[in-house]
């Protein structure tokens, strides 16, 4: 018995240990830190349950049967607890094959993936991989796809996070493009699915890997990833504020968190917020950092995609998703980028019962070539099927433009908007004046003084929130020192909302 | 009594004379241009007329208009303010022949005081010290000598032609004045073609010194003391103060009785000022007068109890001065720091656009007084002057006036804009501004090379430890809160936590145990036990609070997993973090701050117009680059230096933030 024990203590030293005090040192150089420091750093102290620690790779090929067996395998794995409440972790060890995914390492993410859909309990992942296990050859591969295939039908379900901290190329790009949020480190991080020498060979692009895909290049170029942090430790500590945002399941409630913030803040600043002149800009970010809990706004994809804001945000203790058009960019229209920006984001919350307030200033959507060749009708769509397809509560909030169809899209009333308010500023019509007048009254587009007087009475028509109040298209005009209270009041009121889509395998969204 | 008056001006001097004459009451009528449209001073205002443009040529300086919005309005007088049309004496005249009264001095007044010539001939025949001088051709050394010797060392030879410090010599003795002489006119024949030159009293160490006056129109005159404005940059005044650390009751009695003299000599009929040189040996000389009310006049009004502006409108109205000299006393000591929109530490540049926050220190009377013309959620535009608030204070003594001026500006918070705060809070701490001992030279002197964040330190930086000890400990503490955790193994949260002080890439690790008392942290540091009370709510800028029982004040902002506190005029960032976690920090790899000079960054948030250069492109220094527009405004972005354009990474048309890359250079 005491043998055992004694055996037990030396295994424990060498898992711990993963590929040694050397390759420990190297990982450190680079600046990243090891596999168990990152899951010290992400749990509440204390709270790691270690699972196959001792799982070996069962690979002879290639002389992988003389090679040292590292308990463990090049990933840990378990669950422990983000203040207090329940996740599941892997956290790959490049210290040990690079990291390298066997057939073994696979099977022990598979099984946490298993409990976390069992438990109802969310996935992180800690990437930070060289790739497949080559020696393994196809037994690898497959470990891969029933990873991905784990990935899938937890979507949804359970709220999958991958915050890759070190290489991750190839096929293991998808294991996380297929979880719901992607973070990644600057500078020691990046995902590609060819690397820059491939790259150089079949397109003669000279590119470095961290302009290829790396952190800055994935959160402001490509949209693959959603924020980028500085280091490990700064990574870390900002998932653990992510964390607490999100429910652990799709049966659940998002998690409440008391508050001292009243809800009835009054902050009369927002009143001169929104210029006169309907064509000078303002920051939309502004308005968002003052209505929710706190000031603590969590935006998403900050440098993707300007011209729409995503992030979480709680009112009254309860988390909501906020999308809100940006008009300080592009004018806050819709875009492709933006449309799939913050279409995925609706669905992510409407999957998790996550409220969605939405704040309203768009002109329309974004004209041009490039829009149409790049397929405007079919990604604009998707940000429309999303609002419309979504059951959770959902409260509006018109700040300036609401114009053409961008005004249907974005959680309008007729999407089934719960609870749409409008600011005095706000303008929902079908264009802007000047647009519309030119179109009206073509005739008199040779005469200057005409159409301005014309303007001026679509202007006094359509250029304020009554007509739409009218209509019932809003349900009432709000002062915009008093939003806080009014989205509070309105989420309140709708916190028992009860709302199905009809039965169907699963709807047909745009992709 | 006047029933209404109008207000020619803007910003917070037209506030400070609408609640004035609120007070006396008197109705009021503001006028505005189209930039001011929501201006505090038309909110404040019982009518308001828009006289044209944001441009103040077409607009507050157009008297035609503000004549016509009198008559329109039924204004009987019009104050107006500094600056403008404050010392045009064809405004006062214009107003007089309509049958309206200016609410200042008399025309002829304001003509002979504002021509400087004039104004120092009177000044000679009231029996008013003027700077010595010899303003007629100095012939040889000899005479120059003999000149300086009538003046009394040190003089001062200057080029006629001079400027820029060229052609200028001081002289201590005989010997210096007459070599002094020959190089200087030579000097000034190389580089101005002209070698008159001409002698004047040096004056050692200057201050600026002003005296306060007031007149009626029954030919009553009291002086209300001095106000210290020496401390001042680029000769724009930053600090002002009564009464001054320097003057004597003698001096002050001498000074005051000259200005009276001044003001009797042209028959000065209101609110004025006369400026004075003072030397280090106290001797003063007149330099001019100012016949209007000024910016700092709140500090005379803090030390005199005076309304200086109910005195203009009572003077002006005919009323008699209700006080003698007699009754003119000191009471304690008042102080100002003009709150200017100015980014201390980028040069001082104006800085426009959205008061995202603009919450200013509670008023206290008798203690703290705000003289503002902007609100929370306002717009700093550029069409004016950068000043956009005035903290007055007011304390038994000097010392106290400072405590609570470093108090006060803990408490002020702008955000959206950059304010010149910070280099109000380290001038207040500066040693030698506590000790009174500084002359008009002050800035140029302590801070050759402009200002920096290094240049304030914090004398207790385990207060600000303390703090984000507190700060952090309320966010975890809220975070663990949360719903939802696992029965029996809920959140603990630890007492033991380390505080890093990050300062640029240096790192200070400062070990805290930070429990929760009732209202608040008791965090023990260094040995040392600290128990801060506090209603601070997270989220929040302003952090006022008791550290053992003792009041302060600062900011707080959070950034990520930063957090910064600002107090005092420091800015200190800092992460807290388990002690573990601080033990994996320091393995991360500080990662070098790129090197700007590669770059082309955007001064401002702004749209790109255009990019005007091309990969590859040699640029010499000056050359245009690129344009933003900004508020409607182009700006021409020049090279700095020669260099060749590496990557274009904007494009025209893109809104750019400020700092964002335009363009990289080799």
């Amino acid at each position: 018995m005491h043998d055992i024990i004694r055996q037990l203590e030396e295994k424990r030293q060498l898992a711990c240990l993963g590929g040694g005090q050397k390759r420990i040192d190297s990982q450190h150089k680079k600046g990243k830190l090891t596999a168990r420091e990152r899951i010290e750093l992400l749990l509440d102290p204390d709270s790691f349950e270690e699972w196959d620690m001792f799982k070996e790779h069962r690979c002879t090929d290639f002389g992988m049967d003389q090679a040292e067996k590292i308990p463990g395998d090049g990933v840990v794995t378990g669950y422990g607890t983000i203040n207090g409440r329940l996740v599941f972790v892997f956290s790959q060890d490049f210290t040990v094959f690079g990291g390298s995914l066997s057939e073994t390492h696979a099977e022990k993410i598979c099984k946490i993936m298993d409990h976390a859909m069992k438990v109802g309990a969310p996935v992180i992942g800690l990437n930070d991989s060289g790739g497949a296990r080559i020696q393994e050859g196809v037994a690898s591969l497959g470990g891969y796809a029933d990873v991905f295939q784990r990935n899938v039908m937890a979507s949804g379900v359970i709220p999958q996070i991958s915050m890759i901290m070190g290489p991750c190329a190839g096929g293991a790009v998808y294991s996380p493009s297929m979880t719901d949020f992607i973070f990644m480190v600057k500078d020691s991080s990046y995902m590609f699915v060819t690397g820059p020498e491939v790259v150089k060979t079949v397109t003669h692009e000279d590119v470095t890997a961290e302009e290829l895909g790396g952190a800055v290049t994935h959160t402001s170029k490509s949209g693959v990833a959603d924020l980028a942090f500085e280091n490990d430790v700064e990574a870390l500590a900002m998932l653990r504020r992510f964390m607490n945002f999100l429910p652990a399941n799709n049966h659940e409630k998002p998690p409440f968190q008391p508050t001292n913030d009243p809800a009835g803040r009054e902050d009369f600043s927002l009143d001169t917020l929104v210029p006169d002149n309907a064509n000078k800009p303002y920051d939309m970010k502004e308005l968002l950092i003052k209505v929710v809990d706190d000031n603590d706004f969590f935006e998403i994809q900050p440098d993707y995609a300007k011209n729409i804001i995503i992030g979480f945000g709680r009112m009254d203790g309860h988390p909501v998703g906020i999308v809100a058009n940006q008009p300080l960019v592009l004018a806050g229209c819709l875009d492709i980028k933006s449309s799939i920006k913050a279409a995925r984001f609706v669905r992510f919350c409407d999957a998790f019962n996550i409220p969605v307030v939405t704040f309203v200033d768009v002109p329309g959507f974004m004209p041009g070539t490039t829009q149409e060749y790049g397929g405007i009708i079919k990604h604009g769509a998707k940000l429309l099927y999303a609002y419309a397809e979504c059951t959770v509560p959902k409260v509006t909030v018109i700040t300036r433009k609401a114009y053409g169809g961008a005004y249907d899209v974005m959680s309008s009333k007729h999407l089934r908007g719960d609870v749409n308010l409008a600011w005095p500023s706000a303008e929902i019509a079908v264009m802007g004046p000047k647009g519309a007048v030119e179109i009206i009254f073509r005739e008199e587009k040779n005469d200057p003084a005409k159409l301005a007087q014309r303007e001026a009475e679509y202007k006094e028509k359509f250029a304020n929130p009554f007509v739409a109040g009218a209509r019932g298209f809003i349900d009432d005009v709000v002062m915009p020192h008093a939003t806080r209270k009014r989205i509070c009041r309105s989420l309140a009121m709708l916190r028992d909302k009860n709302l199905e889509n009809p039965w169907r395998k699963h709807g047909n969204i745009p992709l | 009594m006047f029933k209404k008056i109008l207000i020619a001006n803007r910003g917070e001097i037209a506030c400070r004379v609408i609640k004035t004459a609120r007070k006396m009451g008197i109705q009021t009528v503001a006028v505005y241009s189209e930039a001011d449209k929501d201006a505090l001073h038309v909110d404040l205002a019982d009518e308001a007329v828009c006289i044209g443009p944001a441009a103040s040529k077409e607009s507050y300086l157009v008297m035609d208009k503000i004549i016509a919005a009198c008559k329109e309005t039924g204004a009987e007088a019009v104050h107006p303010g500094y600056g403008f049309l404050s010392e045009n004496q064809e405004f006062s005249r214009r107003l007089e022949e309509e049958g309206i009264k200016f609410i200042g001095p008399k025309h002829y007044s304001v003509g002979k005081m504002g021509d400087k010539i004039e104004s120092k001939k009177l000044a000679i025949e009231a029996k008013v010290n003027t700077i010595p001088g010899y303003n007629d051709a100095i012939d040889s050394p000899e005479h120059a000598v003999e000149i300086a010797k009538g003046i009394g060392y040190p003089v001062m030879i200057k080029a006629s032609a001079g400027g820029g410090g060229k052609g200028l010599r001081v002289a201590f003795n005989d010997k210096e004045a007459y070599e002094g002489f020959a190089s200087c006119k030579n000097e000034a024949k190389n580089a101005f073609g002209d070698d008159r030159v001409f002698i004047e009293k040096f004056v050692l160490e200057p201050r600026h010194i002003e005296i306060q006056v007031l007149g009626d129109s029954h030919g009553n005159y009291v002086y209300l003391n001095e106000r210290e404005c020496s401390i001042q940059r680029r000769h724009q005044k930053v600090i002002e103060e009564a009464p001054s650390p320097f003057i004597d009751p003698e001096t002050r009695k001498a000074m005051g009785e000259q200005a009276v003299a001044l003001a009797r000599a042209v028959n000065y009929e209101s609110a004025g000022t006369v400026e004075f040189v003072v030397g280090a040996d106290k001797s003063f000389y007149f330099l001019e007068m100012n016949t209007r009310l000024q910016v700092e006049h709140p500090v005379t009004e803090l030390i005199t109890g005076l309304d200086l502006v109910e005195q203009m409108i009572r003077v002006a109205a005919g009323e008699k001065l209700s006080i003698t000299q007699a009754d003119v006393g000191i009471n304690g000591w008042a102080m100002e720091c003009r709150i200017n929109a100015e980014d201390p530490f980028r040069g001082f540049l104006p800085s426009t656009g959205r008061l995202v926050k603009f919450q200013p220190p509670a008023e206290i009377p008798g203690q703290v007084r705000v003289d503002t013309g902007v609100y929370d959620g306002g717009e700093i535009s550029m069409f004016y002057d950068s000043m956009i608030a005035k903290l007055i204070v007011h304390g038994a003594t000097r010392e106290q006036a400072i405590a609570r001026m470093r108090d006060a500006l803990n408490a002020f918070v702008i955000r959206g804009i950059s304010s010149n705060i910070p280099f109000q809070a380290a001038l207040m701490q500066h040693s030698r501004f506590q000790s009174g001992n500084f002359n008009t030279g002050f800035i140029a002197e302590e801070y050759p090379k402009g200002f920096d964040a290094s240049m304030v330190p914090h004398d207790d930086p385990a207060l600000l430890v303390s703090v984000a000890a507190y700060v952090y400990r309320s966010y975890t503490d809220r975070a663990a809160s949360v719903t939802g955790q696992l029965e029996g193994h809920e959140r603990i949260v630890d007492d033991k936590w380390m505080v890093v002080r990050v300062n640029g890439e240096h790192k200070e690790n400062h070990p805290v145990v930070a429990r929760p008392v009732p209202g608040g942290y008791h965090i023990e540091y260094n040995g040392e036990n600290y128990e801060i009370q506090s209603d601070w709510r997270l989220g929040e800028s302003l952090f006022r609070g008791t550290c053992n029982g003792e009041e302060f004040t600062l900011q707080v902002e959070r950034h990520k997993t930063k957090y910064s506190l600002f107090h005092w005029g420091t800015r200190a960032d800092f992460m807290v973090m388990s002690a573990r976690a601080a033990e994996l920090l320091a393995l991360m790899p500080e990662k070098p701050a790129p090197d700007l000079s590669k770059f082309l960054l955007s001064p401002m948030p702004g749209l790109l117009r255009e990019v005007s250069v091309a990969v590859g492109q040699e640029v010499k220094a000056g050359e245009k680059l690129a344009v933003i527009e900004a508020m409607k405004m182009e700006n021409i972005l020049k090279a700095d230096q020669d260099c060749k354009v590496k990557k274009i990474a904007a494009a025209a048309g893109e809104s750019l933030s400020v700092d964002q890359v335009i363009i990289e250079f080799e």
